[in-house]
């Protein structure tokens, strides 16, 4: 029990991926893994892509002034950082609160099932 | 010659050496030599990241380019922070879950088929060549300039520093010449920054606006450098897919315990180089502002000596004993990120040949500890020599599109080869071959038939193929998967794979 306790996920266990990857509570860690991750993607790759896109076709629009000197460009360019950050802290909230209890409860029952009786 | 810059050199050499002596003592294994043992936090990683990721053209291209051609410059200097974005949310985990060593190692643990690891070593070894040969290019036109050393010497000295880091300190060195070399980057950065603003009265809008009135109405547009609009957009494609196929990088995340400090080393490089980046922006617009365009064009073509000239210029100019200092100071956080890079790229392809190719794929794994770290030690230093002898070759080679080669080169292979290797059931050996290939012929031909190298006579128009190299990989990696026709076994593992990837957890076979 201990020993399994300090499980770590380095460690070989013979095949306990084939009960492990049909368990309920691995198909819950891929739904809220996908459900995190694929809106993200959408957003900084339309971020991204929209900016690089504008920049090569959009020159008249990115010149627009919106404050002072500085124009719609590099107010977008600016986004983009915020966005990445942004993303960055998101993710790494998600992940620690709801992830990684969810890959730590796959890993303790799949453990669980395999030990001899 | 700077007495300044040689003093602070000196310095950065002796610390750098002294922590290769210390950690040639720590290593031992293949994992310490590979990974510096797997031991490193996930701030350690994060600065080592950011050292290994700012090459020469992020610390002085990316300002230069603002200050030559506006906002083109700032949209070389954002994409490298977003590729941060894919490499967090789909690559850094699952890789750090599935490999050892090297990019290999995943594709290898999900193929199982010898074909599929020598098309990721071949892939890793022309990205890690083509980014290496302009770094050692740059490293020799740079030591040149700032210290007066002929080309040839200096790019060998970079070539003995790299050699000596790796071959003796493995990952460990390599690891703390890049943390060493981020914290002075950083440094430098940050007291640029402050008096850039502060002859400004801290109003960063006023350098936008000065800027423009002193470069024309439309430098602050895009399109100055990158005429053609799909340059622009290959420029942005190639960042955003590129980074997450570099080797030098991705091996990064081999040195920390888990996936978890994997992703917290992604946050941290995240803000440590997007930081920078950000200020690069601003760096140049400085620099028009306190300089002068015409100042800036003189004897500068590539826009490399902008951020020197424009910290002398901010430490009191060039006979003053501050603007010796802060021009001193940065050229030698230049050349310290240049060993910083090219050590990293260095081990990174040797990882390639010893681990790869030597053990796995010659010896079929059956090589003994001891001997595999002796075999690293001695790839580390042929290609080392290697490098060094085709970064002399290459002087007066246009070292920028060479960089542009490698990322295109790494998001049209290696990116689509990786991202379904993890995440597509159906990916086979088959799919691996006709990805790398359709995707490393299509970039490295289009750029060479196009202006980069054929000038005006181009046969076709830009200078980054990305645009097109890209889906081409991802529709060879999808052909060849199909054309090989299903294996149910194959299939049947991917649950294993998708374990793995998730959890960590190894199986008995694997």
């Amino acid at each position: 029990m201990v020993a399994e306790a300090k499980l770590k996920s380095a460690e070989a266990l013979p095949d306990v991926w084939k009960d492990g990857v049909e368990s309920a509570e691995f198909k819950a860690l891929i739904d809220a893994k996908q459900r995190a991750i694929v809106p993200m993607i959408i957003i900084y790759i339309g971020g991204y892509m929209g900016l690089s896109i504008l920049a090569g076709f959009g020159r008249g629009l990115l010149g627009i002034k919106v404050l002072g000197a500085v124009n719609l460009g590099f107010m977008l360019i600016a986004g983009n950082y915020l966005m990445s950050w942004l993303l960055g802290i998101v993710y790494a909230r998600v992940s620690a609160n709801r992830h990684d209890p969810l890959v730590k409860l796959v890993v303790d029952r799949a453990a669980a099932r395999r030990r001899p009786q | 010659m700077n007495a300044i810059t040689v003093a602070m050199f000196v310095v950065i050499l002796i610390v750098s050496l002294g922590i290769t002596a210390w950690a040639a003592r720590r290593t031992q294994t293949t994992s310490d030599f590979y990974a510096a043992g797997k031991g490193l936090t996930a701030a350690q990683n994060g600065f080592a990241l950011a050292g290994d990721w700012c090459s020469a053209a992020a610390f002085l291209g990316f300002t230069g380019l603002t200050a030559l051609y506006g906002m083109d410059g700032a949209l070389y200097a954002v994409g490298p922070l977003v590729a941060f974005c894919t490499v967090l949310l789909l690559i850094a985990e699952p890789l750090r879950n599935t490999g050892t060593y090297t990019i290999g190692d995943v594709i290898m643990y999900r193929m199982r088929q010898p074909p599929a690891l020598a098309a990721a070593i071949v892939s890793t070894v022309v990205i890690n060549l083509a980014y290496l040969i302009p770094q050692m290019a740059g490293a020799g036109v740079l030591i040149k300039l700032l210290l007066g050393i002929p080309y040839n010497v200096s790019v060998m000295l970079v070539g003995c520093g790299m050699i000596i880091y790796v071959a003796a300190g493995g990952m460990l060195a390599t690891s703390w010449v890049q943390i060493i070399k981020a914290v002075l980057m950083l440094g430098a950065g940050a007291v640029i920054l402050f008096l850039a603003l502060a002859g400004v009265g801290f109003d960063p809008l006023a350098l936008f606006a000065s800027a423009q009135e002193k470069a024309g109405p439309d430098f602050l547009l895009p399109g100055n450098l990158l005429k053609n609009p799909f340059d622009e957009v290959s420029l942005g494609l190639g960042y955003m897919l590129g980074l997450a196929g570099l080797p030098h990088v991705m091996t990064r995340f081999y040195t920390v315990p888990d996936a978890t400090t994997a992703r917290r080393s992604v946050i941290w490089v995240m803000f440590l180089a997007g930081a920078f980046f950000a200020c690069t922006t601003i760096f140049g617009l400085a620099a028009v502002h306190y300089l002068g365009p015409q100042a800036l064009r003189v004897g500068n073509p590539g826009g490399n000596l902008t951020l020197p000239l424009l910290a002398q210029h901010l430490g009191g100019g060039k006979n003053a004993i501050g603007g010796q200092l802060m021009l001193g100071f940065v050229s030698a956080v230049a050349v310290a990120t240049i060993l910083a890079v090219v050590a990293g790229l260095t081990l990174a392809t040797s990882a390639a040949v010893a681990n790869d190719f030597y053990v796995s794929l010659l010896k079929k794994g059956k090589v003994e500890e001891r001997r595999q770290v002796v075999v690293a030690r001695v790839t580390a230093v042929l290609v080392g020599i290697v490098a060094t002898l085709l970064g002399i070759l290459a002087e007066g080679v246009n070292v920028a599109v060479l960089v542009i080669l490698a990322i295109c080169i790494a998001a049209s292979t290696n990116f689509p080869m990786l991202v379904l290797s993890l995440f597509w059931r159906r990916f086979n050996t088959g799919g691996v071959i006709g990805g790398m290939t359709l995707g490393l012929v299509s970039s490295v031909g289009l750029a060479l038939i196009g202006p980069a190298y054929l000038g005006a006579n181009a046969l076709w128009p830009l200078v980054n193929p990305t645009v097109i190299a890209l889906p081409l990989g991802v529709l060879g990696a999808v052909v060849g998967s199909l054309l090989a026709g299903r294996d149910v076994e194959h299939e049947k593992r991917f649950g294993e794979v998708m374990f793995r990837i998730q959890t960590g957890v190894r199986s008995s076979q694997s």
